[in-house]
């Protein structure tokens, strides 16, 4: 009987170690995932492998976004927005690096494609950043109408697009010369924005229940694709053909073909879920679900959560780094 | 202790999504939402903090009283300012008040290239060790609510608002939550003016700040002891009951003894303390006199904005 057990424990084993390393396949070794809780100001840190947190340590007070430095893979940058400051963090362990202090209300942040330019974003108090690279030079500050919120860059980094929540606008800023360029209405409450290679901008309309498409060259909206109840952020899944929307009144993610301007089915996941990170393969998504302070993980190919993970108070930000390339 | 939080969370995050998520999304006001989810924290974690306030007081008020309570109805006025105070309508018309007020201020102070400075600026070592932080600005925050308290006493036209709260002669725990709005309000932009110098403390350890939220109605209750060797760090029933005690605390010496909230060596630092081993009648002189103060929460407010009329057209 015990020569049994012991085969029965070894064949669960060996096919514990054969899952985790078909699953293991997408992941670099020691992978974390590296998660922002920006109601407590703590960076969660999961072993992706395993999906246990490893670690918790404080980052910064209120700490909302991050995203990898531009040319530096090891690299993540994080936005503390009440300690007016940026950390940088080992974007493979997220052990933190150093301290940039005196940027003032860092909530959302974005580096341009040409790599001249990193644009902070304050939510609370109306205003822009432009800082130069690579010494984030504070360049200009710009006041803007009510509550700016995400940016995105057009192809030829000459312009930054950012939505305003409270004017329910979207702002062209031309980099060059620092001023507004234009402004147009685009629905209630617009948040997350992502520029596809079509050069078409695709805006979470979040006070209502769609993606506003938007073609700024011709400053008019293209068509509504209807995700959800409070669609807020739009990540693009790599693959040149669709993009995932976060619904965050409904608690759902929406894949949308951004080529054919369809919509597919909403997956369940759960109330506040807001960032997203893709897996190089496209096969896994992991979602920050804020209202309840956990991280879902989500098989595409079954098209529901597989793990919820419990992370800090409203979790907002998260990254790995074998994710899916951004830019399509 | 990581249960606790866990508990309290979920908590929150269900009260967010079933009533509050919904509601501001129907009203147009999801730019809102992450001010709500912090405001449904504060009220929750509010409500939580009476109850266990009241669990461990209530007891300790019957067992070993500083006074008989000369009339419960006193009382009840008070349990209603809890409320107000705590879970209610105060906090959210202060906040509205000074988002008004002081965002296009702060908005302006950072066009013009003024990031305020933290704790942490000063000494970044402090960044990683939230627990400290807190500790620090716990203890600066408090040094600012002593010289707030001392204004409260020593201007006299803030005296008229914050009468109101000494004007209680049957004083409980329940009575830390008898203020003025318009004290309210301006203790408020108090305070955030010294946040925006200073920095805003971490937010990572809220059973610390239970703890000194605690402490503060606990000084205000009907009980005898003074902590013992301990009076002479934190405020005791006993220390803040010569605070609010008839000719003494604010009619007395530096028009008032012992204003500290949370420290008592603050009042021992400046001068202030008066460490006498007594529970003396509280309540404020001319009440000996017959004038009144209110009863009910609204003649009290009324009558704080009679007196402070009153006390401008007397100049």
């Amino acid at each position: 009987m015990h020569i049994a057990s012991l085969l029965r424990a070894l064949a669960a084993a060996l096919l514990l170690q054969a899952v985790s390393c078909s699953s293991a396949l997408a992941i670099e070794p020691g992978e974390r995932v590296i998660v922002l809780n920006s109601g407590e100001g703590t960076v969660s840190v999961i072993d992706r492998a395993t999906r246990k947190v490893v670690n918790s340590y404080p980052v910064g007070k209120e700490p909302h976004h991050l995203m990898p430095v531009l040319n530096k893979d090891d690299e993540l940058v994080v936005a503390n927005s009440a300690s007016n400051d940026l950390v940088f963090l080992n974007s493979l362990t997220g052990e933190v690096k150093r301290r940039l202090s005196r940027i003032s209300d860092p909530y959302q942040l974005a580096y341009s494609p040409d790599g001249k330019w990193f644009v902070s974003v304050s939510l609370r108090l109306d205003r822009v950043d432009i800082y130069a690279m690579p010494n984030y030079e504070l360049k200009a500050r710009i006041a803007t109408k009510k509550t700016p919120s995400h940016v995105a860059f057009s192809a030829d980094s000459s312009i930054a697009y950012i939505t305003l929540q409270d004017s329910d606008e979207l702002v062209a800023l031309d980099l060059n010369s620092q001023k507004e360029s234009w402004r147009m209405k685009i629905g209630k409450t617009p948040a997350g924005i992502w520029m596809s290679p079509q050069g078409l901008l695709f805006i979470g309309i979040m006070g209502q229940d769609f993606v506003q498409v938007v073609d700024p060259a011709k400053r008019e909206t293209v068509k509504k694709l209807v995700t959800g109840r409070g669609a807020h952020n739009v990540f693009p899944m790599g693959d040149g053909t669709r993009a995932l929307v976060s619904n965050r009144v409904d608690g759902t993610i929406t894949p949308i073909d951004y080529k054919a301007l369809t919509v597919g089915k909403p997956i369940k996941v759960g109330r506040g879920v807001d960032c997203m990170e893709v897996s190089a393969d496209g096969k896994e998504v992991w979602a920050t679900v804020r209202w309840e302070a956990k991280v879902a993980v989500i098989d595409m190919t079954g098209a529901k959560p597989i793990e919820y993970i419990p992370v800090g108070r409203s979790p907002h930000g998260i990254y790995f780094k074998s994710h899916a390339r951004r830019d399509r | 202790m990581e249960f606790l939080e866990q508990a309290f969370e979920s908590l929150v995050g269900g009260v967010y999504t079933t009533l509050v998520d919904p509601t501001i999304y129907s009203l147009g006001l999801m730019s809102w939402a992450e001010r709500a989810f912090d405001a449904t924290a504060f009220f929750v974690g509010g409500l939580l903090q009476v109850i266990a306030t009241a669990a461990l007081c209530l007891p300790l008020e019957r067992v070993a009283p500083a006074q008989t309570i000369s009339d419960q109805r006193h009382v009840r006025t008070d349990v209603l300012f809890t409320f107000a105070n705590k879970v209610g309508l105060f906090p959210l018309f202060a906040f509205a008040a000074l988002w008004v007020l002081f965002k296009p201020f702060e908005s302006w102070l950072r066009l013009q290239g003024v990031t305020p400075w933290s704790l942490e600026d000063l000494w970044p070592a402090l960044a990683g060790m939230p627990g400290l932080s807190l500790l620090f600005y716990i203890v600066i925050l408090d040094l600012a609510g002593y010289w707030l308290h001392r204004a409260q006493h020593q201007l006299n036209w803030w005296w008229q608002l914050h009468a109101l709260h000494h004007a209680q002669r049957d004083m409980t725990f329940w009575t830390d939550d008898r203020n003025h709005i318009a004290d309210e309000l301006l203790s408020a932009f108090w305070m955030a003016m010294v946040a925006l110098a200073i920095g805003v403390p971490p937010q990572q350890f809220p059973l610390l700040l239970f703890a000194t939220k605690f402490m503060e109605s606990l000084s205000h209750a009907n009980i005898r002891w003074n902590f013992g060797p301990l009076k002479y760090l934190l405020v005791s029933p006993q220390f803040h009951r010569v605070h609010h005690a008839i000719s003494i605390g604010h009619e007395g010496q530096h028009r008032g003894v012992n204003f500290a909230v949370v420290f008592s060596f603050w009042d021992k630092l400046f001068a202030t303390a008066d460490f006498r081993d007594s529970y003396p009648a509280t309540g404020v002189a001319d009440q000996l006199h017959g004038r009144h103060y209110g009863d009910g929460f609204w003649e009290t407010q009324w009558l704080g904005f009679v007196r402070l009329k009153q006390y401008f057209r007397s100049r």
